[in-house]
């Protein structure tokens, strides 16, 4: 579809978001990410039956890891969309980058 | 098994106090199982603890290892060779593994980062529930097999007290009162005799009462 | 050569196994791949220079905004360099001879000049063509040299010359390091052997000029549909921006005027072309995406959203990008003076004469055949209908007159990609039926080169392969500076750019490059895995490599198509989605995919039409079939129909197929119920219990079809069930067919239909698609009865498409009443003592109708029959709606994302009998792709258990949504590899992290977003 959305969003792909552990994310924002998003497809049409809504409970959990340690929660989300729905994916990837930007950087950026 | 939940990652900061060289311990049985202590749990904590300082801009070392069991000494004896590496070691294993590592480390500071609860059992994936107290004299028999000890507020031993109210306990709505079950489950299992037997005074001394207990089997003893 | 009845027969019992497939566009190509993969050899024969039909030309499809090209090129693909396909362009049947079975067909090859043996497809010809002839790919809108290729995916990659344009030079020739160019070229004839054939040549638009009225050809900024489809194209004449013909600039105002060559008895088209609808409404939501603040509005008399998930299209279009639709049809269309901007005349569904200008006019024409088309039928003796249409029946709707042949596709009908996708499909079993004993006696087996072992240690060598996609890429990212990075990152010993990665010649670099420079591991930077993973495998496993130790980065997707105006930042994103494809191909390891042994027998769930023909025909492809029936009786829903709405005979129909269905290779099983199901494509095992004695029996079988069908929904509201004069369609035409008209004491009776009751709501978006076709029929059959029935059919789209659209005419033509309703206005049906009420709104008199009606019919929805228990034992997914959802809705229209699995009739979406018997010929085919195979292979992406750190919890025992994972007698979780789907649930859960993906590996993962931050 070709929308345009912020180019600081980078895709990591996985078969299911029901692949996405809870440590996948954690190590992310240990390596130095602002936000971490998980893209799973509509609730109900997930190919492998239930993996994208096992992903959104443990993106709620990350969301409280995140607080514990003063990161906030907000950096994590989970959004559904269906593969035909690039408008969705492009809105989102708008929303996340806007919501992260008012949080601003990550207070974990590794010394450069 | 034995259950057991994560302490709040700010009791962990306040009793880590100053020590940044951490010596993170999980424990392969019970508390892999449900889902407090294992490999993942202590990859969990320890990415907590790194997040937290990199933010707070300091420096330290956080080091993963999950042992097998650290309620015996010789998976206990496998960190000997890096123990001292570290200011602290922070398990994740139930009371009786933290203190058994204390035991092999004296000179360090050995740190619980669980709390151990109950032993229970998977009422679900991601559910658990008490079943045993481990009281030292076993009556199960006699109440078709659920425990007033573990399972009723006060332990009664002999039908349930005014608070049983439709099935439940006063304490709340979710719990059941264990007499409730003793008995429907007596009477499906055809043994309402049991109910009317009248169980003696518990010796408490089996139980913890009796200070803390042992075990030994000659015949495996070496 | 004469045949006696004597030789035929003989002949007939040793057929050829070879197939000709006419025709190179979708549907030609899925008919080709299918036989060609279930052993039987293909002659793909097409009269354009390149297969891809005119799927090549369309920039998205809908509902799912796919681009057309990215979809379909893995097939043109897998078509050229499918060993068992022969791929015969610029070419025409002249002429079939022979009894079915062992056809001689002449096949004429008109001159390329350009020589296939020797064309590298490097394009160094049309670079020094001094000619610039107009290009007919994009319809006209942009020129191209003499000598070309029609796309740049094109398959074959042969230039030719277009001798009309060519001044004959001599340039070409001596720039041709190839020697490929010869002037002396000139037409051919070859003879081919063939059992059986399939028709497959498509469509042809409808030729605007012949309806003046709209000015196409006169008024520059009228243009048509397939035009917009170029320039919306990232390939087209502006390069994917918007633009209008006659000053470039962009149009804000656009309207789209449905139906120009269809529907329209003037010019002889009086069908439905059943597609423009919805390309209209795709074209309008894509016009919008590229250009935000365009405003479409489309004219239309109905809006045909008659498939599967269409209606929520409809809807978004309206919602979410406020186009506007228009129920009304243009009379005329002339131009502003001076400003080229366009005035649409049409009168307003009040009846008003109104005009409104628009600033672009795009007029959706309708499909029609091709002279061409309809000659080459005339010569090989295929009938064709009054519209120039292959000419099929209801119940044989892929057989064309003559026997041995058959027809798929647009010209069969007119038809969207997924119906065209399982026809061919269906035609492709069709046509191996007829041939099934001498399936494998001219297929040859694919060898690989033995695989160079790749041993986990050894050093990762990389080589980097970066696309520059045309300009999709290359006119964003720097490629050549990505290139550059590229060679500095670690382990990547070989970095090189391409026009066209997925191009056939550079398949041929790669493997070079394998070769020359000792890679171990592959990257291909460009578009989707999705699309060109499988393809790229293919290759690097040809270059002895295996596939797994390949890698791809999306930089055009996820980069340069969408960060477009940020050619900088597109750069370095670019970079840094190749360093993360790098950190994790060093981490790639091959995986090994074990041979398991197909048991070549079939299940077939739900005896219905679908369940029936789809047993039916497996077993005339020569496999054992078990049928399974909850009911005590076969037939499904046909045993409620009694006619269609051609006149067909259903119960005729019916009780010949039940007959045929009682096949020495066809074990019923009525009364039956699966309860349980295990096993992977090829293995299945299934418990079926089979009532009153409830007998459980262990069936083991190699593919599963789904048939389970749909029902009537018992409708809610209007009385039903209240008052015995509230019917449904189906009980109508039971009465109909029983003439049981007791109660109407009426001489000329009223009678009311209500559409659209219980579909296109909230709890049911999507549309029943035959209602509208089944309230012509029984509202014809009433009036046959008793012409002086009054028929009101209150609707709010009729949607009789293809030929369908001819008794809608008819109808009006018998003087049923047509009235549309807005379902915020619904027709209100209540009742005064006795006598029953309806009352809606007219929109012509714009007022508040009651009427007394004898007789109110409810068109009630299509809801799939009991589904949920099957479906979660199958671990097969459903729609919101219950229907069985497909793997993917444009070109997997009847397999499921788990293999073996296949669906067919009404329990994938509302059909006729005429597509339900389709699909089920579609998934026959489909599943033949694996039973013909002795073995498969299995194994790859799967769960992988380090048992030595497994704590035997059954975490991934509960959490695998397939049952997956045992706690084997070693106390440790266990994951059958054939059995395991790679969805990496239980990796991401086990407490122990004992569990991992393999290709998605922890360490891969971390490695991939480790390489995100920093650089």
């Amino acid at each position: 579809m070709r929308l345009s959305y912020p180019g600081n969003v980078k895709v990591v792909k996985v078969p299911c978001t029901g692949r996405v552990d809870v440590l996948l994310i954690l190590r992310a924002f240990e390596s130095g990410v602002d936000g971490v998003y998980l893209a799973g497809c509509l609730e109900g049409e997930c190919h492998f039956l239930r993996g994208n809504l096992r992903a959104r409970r443990r993106v709620e959990y990350v969301k409280g890891l995140l607080e514990e340690v003063g990161l906030g929660g907000n950096r994590v989300e989970m959004f559904n969309m269906s593969a035909s729905q690039g408008q969705r994916f492009a809105q989102f990837a708008q929303e996340m980058t806007e919501r992260i930007r008012l949080l601003g950087p990550s207070p974990v950026k590794k010394g450069e | 098994m034995i259950v057991g939940n994560r302490k709040d990652f700010s009791e962990i900061l306040e009793k880590l106090g100053a020590a940044r060289r951490v010596l993170l311990l999980g424990c392969n049985e019970c508390v892999t199982v449900c889902g407090v202590g294992g490999e993942r749990e202590v990859g969990v904590l320890a990415s907590e603890l790194r997040l937290y300082w990199t933010k707070e801009g300091e420096t330290f070392e956080v080091r993963e290892h999950t042992l097998e069991r650290q309620c015996d000494y010789e998976y206990i004896d496998q960190i000997r060779g890096f123990a001292d590496d570290y200011d602290v070691i922070l398990s994740m294993a139930c009371g009786a593994g933290v203190q058994y590592v204390a035991e092999a480390y004296k000179t360090k500071l050995v740190l619980p980062a669980v709390n151990t609860t109950f032993l229970g059992v998977t009422i679900e994936q991601g559910m658990w529930s008490e079943r045993c107290q481990g009281c030292g004299a076993c009556i199960l028999d006699m109440t078709g097999g659920i425990c007033p000890i573990a399972r009723c507020a006060k332990s009664l031993l002999n039908g349930p007290c005014g608070g049983s109210s439709e099935g439940k306990c006063e304490i709340d709505k979710e719990t059941d009162c264990a007499w409730q079950l003793i008995v429907d489950r007596l009477k499906e299992s055809g043994q309402m005799e049991r109910y009317e037997e009248i169980l003696p005074v518990k010796d408490w001394r089996t139980g913890r009462d009796g200070g803390p207990r042992r075990r030994v089997r000659e015949d495996l003893k070496l | 050569m004469e045949f006696s009845d004597r030789a035929t027969h003989s002949d007939r019992a040793k057929p050829i196994g070879a197939v000709m497939v006419v025709g190179g566009g979708i549907g030609g190509m899925q008919a080709s791949l299918d036989l060609a993969e279930s052993g039987f050899y293909v002659y793909l024969v097409d009269h354009s220079p390149t297969i891809g039909g005119v799927m090549s030309q369309l920039d998205k499809t809908f509902p799912t905004n796919d681009c057309a090209m990215c979809i379909m090129s893995p097939k043109l693909v897998d078509s050229g360099r499918h060993r068992n396909i022969r791929v015969i362009t610029n070419a025409e049947v002249k002429e079939i001879l022979g009894p079915p079975g062992s056809f001689e067909a002449t096949i004429i090859r008109r001159p390329r000049y350009i020589r296939a043996d020797k064309c590298t497809g490097c394009g160094e010809c049309a670079k020094h063509c001094p000619v610039t002839a107009i290009d007919s790919y994009n319809e006209g809108m942009s020129r191209r040299a003499a000598v070309y290729l029609r796309y740049p995916q094109a398959i074959p990659k042969i230039f030719l010359i277009d001798r009309e344009a060519c001044i004959g030079c001599g340039l070409c020739e001596r720039v041709c390091l190839a020697g490929a160019v010869d002037y002396g070229d000139r037409e051919s004839e070859e003879k081919i052997s063939v059992g059986s054939v399939i028709l497959a040549p498509g469509f042809e638009v409808f030729d605007a000029k012949r309806r003046p009225e709209f000015g196409y050809g006169v008024f520059p900024n009228v243009i048509t549909s397939i035009e917009l489809e170029r320039i919306l194209s990232a390939t087209g004449p502006h390069r994917s921006h918007l633009l209008r013909p006659s000053d470039g600039a962009i149009p804000e105002r656009i309207a789209f005027i449905q139906c120009v060559g269809s529907r329209d008895a003037k010019c002889g088209n009086d069908y439905c072309s059943s597609v423009c609808c919805m390309y209209a409404v795709k074209e309008a939501i894509i016009a919008k995406e590229h250009v935000p603040f365009v405003k479409p509005t489309i004219f239309n008399m109905d809006i045909r959203a008659y498939g599967k998930g269409f209606d929520a299209y409809y809807e978004r279009a309206k919602a979410d990008y406020d186009v506007r639709f228009i129920k009304s049809m243009v009379s005329k269309v002339r131009e502003k003076q001076g400003s080229g901007n366009l005035l649409v005349a049409y009168l307003n569904e009040e009846g008003k004469a109104s005009e409104e200008e628009f600033d672009l006019v795009v007029l959706s024409l309708g499909m029609t055949t091709s002279k061409s088309v309809r000659d080459t039928a005339a010569r090989l003796g295929v009938k064709l209908n009054r519209f120039g249409f292959c000419e099929t029946e209801t119940f044989t709707p892929l057989a064309t007159s003559r026997e041995g042949i058959y027809v798929c596709g647009a010209f069969q009908s007119p038809k969207d990609i997924p119906e065209t996708v399982a026809q061919a499909s269906g035609a492709a079993a069709a046509a191996a039926e007829m041939i099934a004993s001498a399936r494998g006696t001219l297929t040859t087996k694919k060898e690989y080169p033995p695989e160079d072992e790749v041993k986990p240690e050894e050093e990762a060598r990389i080589g980097v392969f970066i696309c520059h996609c045309g300009i999709n890429i290359g006119g964003v990212v720097n490629v050549p500076a990505v290139k550059e990075y590229a060679r500095t990152l670690p382990n990547v010993v070989h970095a090189d750019e391409n026009l066209y990665t997925c191009s056939q010649d550079t398949q041929e670099k790669i493997k070079n490059a394998v070769k020359e420079h000792g890679l171990n591991r592959v990257i291909v930077a460009s578009c989707s895995p999705r699309t060109h993973e499988p393809m790229f495998r293919e290759t690097i496993r040809e270059a002895g490599l295996n596939k797994f130790l390949f890698e791809m980065a999306n930089i055009r997707d996820q980069c340069s198509w969408v960060h477009m105006r940020r050619k900088a930042e597109a750069t370095e994103k670019a970079k840094l989605l190749v360093r993360m494809a790098v950190a994790n191909a060093r981490l790639n390891r091959s995986l090994s995919e074990t041979e398991v042994p197909v048991v070549q027998r079939g299940l077939v769930i739900g005896g219905g039409v679908a369940g029936m023909t789809a047993a039916l025909r497996l077993a005339e492809q020569g496999f054992e079939v078990f049928l399974v029936e909850k009911e005590d009786r076969l037939g499904g829903n046909l045993l409620n129909l009694h006619y269609t709405i051609e006149g067909g005979d259903v119960q005729a129909f019916l009780r010949d197929l039940i007959d045929r269905v009682s096949h020495s290779s066809i074990h019923i099983l009525l009364n039956s119920l699966v309860v349980d199901f295990s096993g992977v494509r090829g293995n299945f095992t299934t418990g079926v219990t089979t009532a009153p004695a409830m007998v459980h029996q262990k069936i083991q079988h190699g593919i599963t079809i789904l048939a389970t069908g749909a029902e009537e929904e018992k409708p809610d509201g209007y009385l039903y069930g209240e008052d015995a004069r509230v019917l449904t369609q189906l009980e109508l035409e039971d009465r109909l067919y029983k003439g049981d008209w007791g109660q109407i004491s009426n001489l000329s009776p009223e009678v009311v239909m209500i559409q659209c009751v219980g579909s296109r709501n909230e709890k049911h978006p999507s549309c029943s698609r035959t209602c509208c076709a089944t309230a012509v029929k029984n509202a014809l059959k009433l009036k046959k009865l008793n012409p002086a029935m009054n028929i009101r059919i209150l609707y709010r789209d009729v949607r009789t498409y293809g030929f369908l659209e001819t008794y809608y005419a008819q109808a009006r033509r018998e003087g049923i009443i047509f009235v549309r309703y807005d379902p915020e206005e619904s027709p209100e049906v209540k009742k005064e003592g006795e006598t029953l009420m309806i009352s809606f709104e007219d929109k012509i008199l714009k007022e508040r109708m009651t009427l007394r009606p004898d007789l109110i019919v409810l068109s009630s929805a299509s809801i799939p029959r009991e589904n949920k228990e099957l479906a979660n034992l199958l671990k097969v997914p459903r729609t919101a709606e219950g229907f069985f959802l497909e793997a993917h809705m444009k070109l997997r229209p009847v397999d499921f994302a788990s293999d073996g699995i296949y669906v067919a009739g009404s329990g994938h979406a509302p059909k006729l009998i005429s597509e339900s018997i389709s699909q089920a010929y579609a998934a026959v085919a489909r599943a033949c792709t694996i039973l013909s195979k002795e073995n498969l292979l299995v194994g790859g992406i799967v769960a992988v258990v380090e048992g030595e750190r497994c704590a035997a919890c059954l975490t991934c025992v509960r959490v695998c949504p397939y049952e997956v994972p045992v706690v084997n007698v070693k106390g440790e979780a266990e994951i059958d590899i054939i059995k395991c789907k790679g969805c990496g649930t239980c990796a991401a859960e086990c407490p122990a992290r004992a569990i991992d993906l393999m290709h998605f590996t922890t360490g891969q993962l971390e490695a991939k977003v480790g390489a995100l931050v920093g650089g």
